[in-house]
Formats: C-alpha cells, structure tokens, sequence
C-alpha cells in the first residue's frame, strides 16, 4: 500500500496515497464562524468548496500557525472531500500489506499512524457547531 | 490513417441525432400518420447512417438502413404506421445508442442476440395493414426549401472542460495576486495600469465561465421525457407532460443530482398517482393523465414542483400509520397540518411499513428520495387532494447561481445578505436610538468579544424575522454588522454537510475575485 505521510507536532499521519487529491500552496482559507476550533474554514480551489482541517487543532495539540512552506492536502475519497493543514509534508512510502496492526506502521524506525480520511470526517461530524457550539 | 478522432466526432453527432430521433418518435406517435414527421425521422437516420458508412461501422449502418426502409415506407405513404411499429423503432434507436457507445463493436453473445432479433423484426414489414395513402410532394420541397448549411449557433463541449477552464481563470487570477513587488523605478504607471486592466479582464472572464456551468431546467426536464413515456407504457397509461418556468438556470451539478429522485418521483405519479384510462373518464377527467414540472426561483433558492393530476393520496392509511405505529393520539393527529399528514409518507418508518403498500406504493422508496434532496441541502413537501392530484415540492439551493448580495464583515467574518433582503443600510447611533434592544448584534451572535460601541452601521431586513417568509408589515430585523463592504454579484455554492450544521447559513457566495463570503439565512437567526 502506498502511504501519503505527513507530520503534525510530533506525530507522523499517513493517509493512502489513492485519496490524496492535490497538495496546494494556496492558503486563502476563509473563516467561518460557530464552527470546532480545529475547523479553520473554506478553501474556493478550482471550483471546489472544500473543508479545511488544522490537524494540529484536530489532534489536540496546541495551534503555532503557518509559515511559508505550510502546505494545504486536499483528499477526495467516494463522494465526500476535505482539506487538511500539517506542520510538514513527510512524502510518499510504500508499506506491507500484510502488518498485524492495520493502524500502525514502522518505516525507518518512525511510527506512522494509518488515518482514513473516513475517520476524520467521523471525529468532524462529532464535534459540536452553531451557537450553542461547546 | 488513425479514426480515432473521426470516431469520437461520429459519437457526438448521432448522440445529438439520436435525441433528436426520440423526441420525433414521441411526437409522431400521437400522430401516426404525420408524413413530414415520417420525413424527419427518416433523415436523422439517414444522417447517422452516412456517417457509420464513412467509418465502416457495418452493424451500424446496417441497422440504420432497415430501420430507414421502415421510415420511408411511413413517408411515402405506402404503409400506415402503427404503435408498436414506432416502439419498434425506439428499441431500435436505443440499440443504436448502445452500438455507438461501443463503437459499433457486439462485445457479447447477448448483444449480438439482440442485434440479430432486431435485425430480423426490422427486415419483416412494419407490423400494420397496408394501406394506400396518396403520396404527398409538398414535404420533399419543404425540405428542400431550408438553407442548406444552418449557421452554428451552439457548440458542445465536455462539462470536465468547463470546470478545466474554470480552475485555471482561477489560477491565473491567484497568480495576479502573488504578482512580485517592484520598486517605483521598475514599474512605471503605464505597466500598472495594463496589469491592472489585465487583472480586471481576468475577473470578468472567470465570472462569465462560471456562468457556462448553469443550464436551463427545461432542458434539464426535456430529458425525462423518453423516460416518462416508458413509464407510462408499461403501466398502460398516456400521459402528457408539461414544463412551466423552463427557462430557470440551475447548475449542471445540482440539477444531475436531481436525475434518481425525479424519476422516482415520476414512476410513483405514473404508477400509482395516474389512474387508468377507464377509471379516469369515469371520474370525468381526460383520458390521459398529466404531469406538470414547474420550475420558479425565489431568494436563493430554486423550487420545483412536480405534479400529477390523478386519484391524490388517501389520507386514512396515513392516519392509521400514525395511530398504530407512531401511537399518536387523534388531538394529536387533528393538531397536524395537512403537508405535515402527508410527509409521514417520506419517513423510512413509513416506507418500510404496512401503510405504503395499503397507499399502493405511493410511500416506496419516497424516503430515499427525501433523504436525497436533504443531502443536497434542500427538503421535499407533498401535497394532495383526493381525485383532483398530488404535488411534489422540492426547494433546492440554486447553487451557482449569480445573484446581488450585500458583502459585510463581523469581526474577521466575510458574511451576505442577498440584496433584494435588504431594505435598508444605515449609520445609528444606538445611545439615542428609540429602542435599542430591537437591533440584532451579530458580533454577539458569532460569540465575538469586544467593546459596546455605540455608533454602529445597521442593515435593516425586508422581512419580519420569523419564518412566515414576506411579511412586511410586520417590524423589519435589523442587523448590527461591523462594515459594509459593498453590493456584489456571488456565484451561490450549497453549503457542505459540515457547515450545514450551523443551521445559520443558506449558502457560499464566491465573489468575482474568488473570495468567499457566506450567506447568513436571516430566517433562521436564533
């Protein structure tokens, strides 16, 4: 399986490279207000509106903002799509198949979380929006 | 020599014939004996089968060629044509869809069966008594009458092409905006005006593509018609089928997700909605049933209504429904709206119960398709009276749409209001305003923190704030709102699954430039 890896604090994420739509440097995201802390708001890129995730926030850690080389990763996976925000894009991996933990993954002595862009939409819609937002 | 390019020509072209050739078979079938309809006919597939002939697609044209034999004998008069002679037809014209798609190959056994059923059921005479019509000369001329060569007014284009063209205006828009910064000696005024020109060109060209996306919803509606004369076919009914507010723009995009609910929606109108012929002049109405599309657009939103004409809904099984399953009381019941009453029938609860079948199916699979409206960000209401018909209304997010709307800023906030929503945009100063708890802080709705300020910018709402929609005899909403940015045209996006869940906003404005505002659905301020 080949493996899309980027980093957020500490923590080293990959998603399956078949859901990584396009990686852009264009970081015109638009606020939006009574949305989750880790929702930092609209991106308008080639006639898409797409969802943009600080995986940082996501993950729980604490936001330091971005710099010139934060990237923007937009994945599309069966009919739903969303953009997320790392600290640093890692690159591309191919990993065995055949692992015991399907959630875990050692390459050169890093671990890499498996995260399907499923389950980010899973914890998104999980999280509370509107007025009465927590 | 390489066809390819040939090949994909020829599919486009007798795509277009082909729809063309239904739509002639439809209009000839209610009146059989129209020679000059026979004429057209004849010529569409003539025209296709010219053009397979060229590339040597022998199935093709060979299908093309009896099935003209056919049209020309109608023509000509030699033979009176006849129901089942023009369905015939129409299985031959879909086959030839299918072939051209396949670029005239017989991939199966199957097909090649049912090429070969066709063929023969072709080669046989039309299944009608001859019959001797004078054989007329005014259609030949008339034909002959027309200007050879039409002049071309349309083109088609892929709708990815668009959407192609779209993303790079757009990123040559984004590159303007990353434009290097030049000391006042490299750049002189004459250079900053052409590229300011050249930027403003750019937006305007970007806002006229993002205008190619919309299509006509009668055109849209046009497509339906094959399929509800199908429908109507095999459940042994006529129907007409009428299109009102055709000429309404809808995105592509919308307006395809639109495809599996309608259809459904018209398959339960036809089957079950629409009585037979008998019961129908029994009951004093035509023959035929008829089925209505009415398209109209209001605020951002696009409606359309579909209706049938034919034995409504019974209430009674509704009503047992909602005793026996959801144990409500009959006050409970009798405090219940009559559209309210007839939603039951689009709960999964209801669906899945004994109450659709006792309605004959009128409830199958209707909560699909609300659910597929919902997803789209829009809802479905029915309404019916008993023998008079049923309606079906969809209210949808024009989505893409262009419409003038009122930019301002709350805090770090870029929100709209459409334009024809506001009555008003002033400057008040609130310590002397008269009632002054009646203005609606939005910077505390958005949980914006901050000083009091008393002089504050004021747009005042066309309408009431509840939901009776125009009510402009009632206290206008006025809203306290940070700056105003301007009135603009924005290209309407539905919001996201996401951000739906806010409740507090109908849309994505996408202003000329590419940036985003978002449309605040005054109707729904808490």
């Amino acid at each position: 399986m080949k493996l899309f890896v980027f980093k957020s604090k500490d923590e080293f994420i990959g998603i399956e490279s078949d859901y990584v739509y396009r990686i852009i440097d264009d970081l015109k995201v638009t606020p939006v207000p009574l949305t989750p802390e880790s929702y930092t708001g609209l991106l308008y890129h080639r006639g898409e509106l797409f969802d943009v995730i600080n995986m940082r926030l996501f993950l729980g850690y604490p936001d330091e903002g971005s710099s010139e080389t934060t990237r923007i990763i937009i994945i599309k996976w069966l009919n739903k799509k969303l953009a997320v925000i790392p600290d640093e894009i890692v690159g591309m991996i191919w990993i065995d198949d055949n692992s015991e933990n399907t959630n875990e993954y050692y390459h050169e002595e890093r671990k890499i979380r498996l995260m399907k862009p499923d389950y980010i939409w899973k914890k998104l819609s999980e999280l509370s929006y509107g007025p009465n937002k927590i | 020599m390489d066809l390819t390019k040939y090949e994909k020509i020829f599919a486009q072209e007798s795509g277009k014939y082909l729809k063309e050739l239904e739509d002639l078979l439809m209009q000839v079938e209610k009146n059989l004996s129209d020679i000059g309809l026979w004429a057209e006919i004849h010529g569409k597939v003539h025209s296709i089968k010219g053009m397979a002939r060229a590339l040597s697609l022998d199935k093709i044209s060979e299908l093309c060629h009896l099935m003209e034999e056919w049209c020309l004998k109608f023509q000509k008069g030699k033979l009176m044509s006849s129901p089942a002679a023009v369905q015939t037809l129409f299985d031959g014209s879909e086959f030839l869809g299918a072939l051209i798609s396949k670029n005239g190959r017989l991939d199966s056994f199957e097909d090649q069966k049912a090429y070969d059923s066709l063929i023969s059921l072709f080669q046989q005479s039309p299944p009608e008594i001859f019959v001797t019509v004078p054989v007329p000369q005014q259609p030949l001329l008339a034909a002959h009458s027309q200007p050879m060569v039409a002049s071309i007014d349309y083109v088609r284009i892929r709708y990815a092409f668009i959407e192609e063209l779209l993303g790079l205006t757009q990123e040559i828009q984004l590159l303007s905006k990353r434009f290097p910064s030049f000391s006042k000696d490299q750049m002189s005024s004459g250079l900053k005006n052409w590229i300011d020109h050249y930027t403003a060109l750019m937006k305007v060209l970007y806002f006229q593509l993002t205008q190619l996306r919309l299509m006509p919803v009668g055109d849209f509606a046009d497509m339906f018609r094959k399929s509800i004369r199908n429908i109507a076919k095999e459940n042994d009914k006529n129907i007409d089928f009428e299109i009102i507010g055709g000429e309404i723009q809808a995105d592509i995009t919308l307006l395809e997700r639109l495809r599996e609910p309608l259809i459904h929606i018209f398959r339960n109108c036809i089957a079950h909605g629409i009585e037979p012929a008998e019961e129908r002049i029994g009951k004093g109405k035509s023959a035929d049933g008829k089925i209505t599309i009415e398209a109209r657009s209001e605020k951002e939103n696009l409606y359309i209504k579909i209706r049938d004409d034919g034995r409504g809904i019974n209430k009674t099984s509704i009503i047992r429904h909602l005793k026996e399953k959801q144990k409500m009381t009959d006050e409970e019941i009798e405090n219940m709206s009559e559209e309210d009453i007839y939603d039951t029938i689009l709960s999964s609860d209801f669906t899945s119960s004994s109450g659709a079948t006792e309605l004959s199916g009128r409830g199958i699979g209707m909560s699909v398709v609300a659910q597929s409206v919902d997803y789209l960000g829009g809802s479905l209401t029915i309404s019916s009276k008993e023998d008079i018909g049923t309606g079906f209304s969809i209210k949808l997010p024009l989505s893409l749409s262009i419409i003038y709307a009122i930019i301002f800023s709350v805090g770090r906030y870029t929100l709209a209001i459409p334009t024809l929503n506001i009555n008003s945009i002033d400057r008040v100063d609130l310590s002397s305003a008269e009632n002054p708890e009646s203005y609606y802080d939005t910077r505390k709705l958005m949980g914006i923190a901050g000083e009091k300020i008393n002089y504050v910018t004021v747009l005042s709402l066309r309408y009431a704030a509840d939901k009776a929609g125009f009510a402009d005899e009632k206290p206008r909403m006025k809203l306290i709102v940070d700056n105003v940015i301007g009135n603009r045209p924005l290209m309407i996006l539905p919001v996201g699954e996401l951000i739906s869940r806010i409740k507090l906003f109908s849309g994505i404005g996408i202003m000329e430039n590419g940036d985003i505002s978002i449309l605040l659905d005054v109707d729904n301020l808490p």
